[in-house]
């Protein structure tokens, strides 16, 4: 895959040359323009930079400012100065700003295409792997407390996102506008991925903070609850086109604790973090509200409610003569759950 | 009103949704949205004393029925209800909470949205 460089410098002629220059590394990396910090802060948001390389003095940002916001919004991205005004304190400014490299004007274009491909390269040096499911690799490096971040690219849709990972530790996650948590279960929802693996991490901050193993439960939750979503819509649509007007049937719910338990090992073969099942009359008062509202908007008798009261556990609660309760681990699969239950 | 239409707007676009309302804590109502027909109005009926007492302790609730699907939210401005069909895809509707809800936040402490607190005279 070509990758994205951008190039910032107000030298109109310079960048001008640079392009140009560059074109002959076409085939490694195409480059993007930009006239000042700015301009450059939006080339960010709208393209898929892999390397940036930024004058220092410029009107509106310089690159001073410019290398902090890339350190802190982009931390997967490595920039690499370049300046007529170079001064030891300069560099050594620029370097503790996070630049991989420092270059002095006038420079060669080979040079700085070389340093740039050389950069480049380090996105790879722990290696490649293609056509993967990201989450057994990805439970690797924690138990391996490897620092590092991952490059992975959805094979189906062509999505990218990166990880960051610290002693094993997922710090942050990115995927197109997404951030931490939300980006971290689109990541790990996709089913093949191509994964590339840098040995080190520019982040320091940890901005997530769950555990990796939650994470990817919760996403897979969130993938199977999505997929259910789907196939609800599709076969309502194919009741709908063969206007087929099929009444729904009345809920058989087993209010037994076997009969339930049997049921989810008949459907899922497994328990489904189910914890406990007893009948509690104390949440009858809430199950009548619930019928009220189910009045209110026409939607039939209440067949089942899921209840999360930020406890160690969530409540399914199955409406008879006194409520039926599960009590279940919150990690469980939810979607499938009221599925199973409600036929 | 029209911030929150359009604070809701990606939940509304989402297959088989049929409204969204908000609720106080206090049971009054703070905003309603309706893309299908209800027989009754809301503001008809009382809903602070019995049902959104009964909600206390509860972050989240999804409760399905014979022809409908509930969801309920704790927000910080009070519940978020959103009214869906049976086919409406309740992970990415929650998703979409998950991302709106900050911003509803916000806007509940903007001045936009204080004269729905003020109490009735």
């Amino acid at each position: 895959m070509v990758k994205n460089v951008l190039v910032v410098d107000d030298d109109r002629e310079l960048l001008l040359s640079l392009s140009e220059g560059l074109e002959r590394y076409g085939e490694t990396f195409s480059v993007l323009v930009a006239g000042d910090g700015q301009v450059a802060v939006e080339k960010l948001k709208g393209n898929s930079i892999s390397l940036v390389v930024t004058d220092l003095k410029m009107p509106n940002m310089d690159g001073f400012a410019l290398l902090a916001h890339i350190i802190e919004q982009y931390p997967e991205i490595p920039v690499i100065v370049i300046t007529a005004y170079s001064t030891p304190r300069m560099e050594k400014l620029a370097r503790e700003g996070g630049a991989v490299g420092y270059i002095e004007k006038p420079f060669m274009i080979d040079s700085l295409a070389r340093k740039i491909m050389t950069t480049l390269r380090k996105e790879t040096e722990g290696g490649t792997l293609h056509g993967v499911s990201s989450g057994i690799f990805l439970q690797l490096i924690e138990m391996e407390e490897k620092t590092c971040t991952i490059r992975l690219v959805d094979k189906s849709s062509g999505k990218q996102g990166v990880l960051f990972f610290r002693n094993g530790e997922l710090l942050d996650a990115k995927c197109d506008n997404l951030q931490g948590e939300f980006a971290a279960y689109e990541i790990f929802s996709w089913d093949e991925t191509e994964i590339s693996i840098q040995n080190s991490c520019g982040l320091k901050k940890k901005k997530i903070n769950r555990d990796l193993q939650a994470i990817l439960l919760e996403a897979m939750r969130l993938k199977d609850e999505a997929a259910q979503g789907q196939e609800s819509v599709n076969e309502g649509r194919e009741e709908d086109e063969a206007e087929e007007v099929t009444e729904i049937e009345e809920l058989e719910i087993p209010v037994d604790e076997n009969a339930i338990r049997d049921k989810f090992k008949k459907e899922i073969g497994r328990n489904l973090g189910v914890e406990d099942i007893y009948e509690d009359g104390s949440w009858d008062g809430l199950i009548a509200q619930m019928s009220r509202i189910g009045t209110f908007f026409a939607a039939g008798r209440i067949k089942i409610s899921y209840i999360d009261r930020e406890e160690s556990k969530d409540f399914i609660l199955l409406p008879g003569k006194t409520t039926t309760v599960i009590s279940v681990n919150p990690r469980c699969p939810k979607d499938r759950i009221i599925q199973i239950l409600s036929g | 009103m029209e911030n929150m239409k359009k604070l809701f707007g990606d939940v509304l676009d989402i297959d088989d949704v049929k409204g969204v309302m908000i609720f106080s804590f206090k049971g009054e109502l703070i905003f309603k949205e309706f893309l299908t027909p209800i027989s009754e109005e809301p503001e008809s009926r009382e809903w602070g004393p019995l049902f959104i007492d009964s909600l206390r302790g509860i972050r989240e609730a999804d409760i399905v029925y014979e022809s409908g699907r509930l969801y309920i939210r704790k927000t910080g401005l009070g519940y978020l209800l959103i009214l869906m069909g049976l086919f409406t895809p309740v992970a990415m509707m929650r998703l979409n909470c998950d991302i709106l809800l900050p911003s509803l936040e916000k806007s509940g402490a903007s001045k936009g949205l204080a004269h729905f607190f003020k109490k009735k005279k």
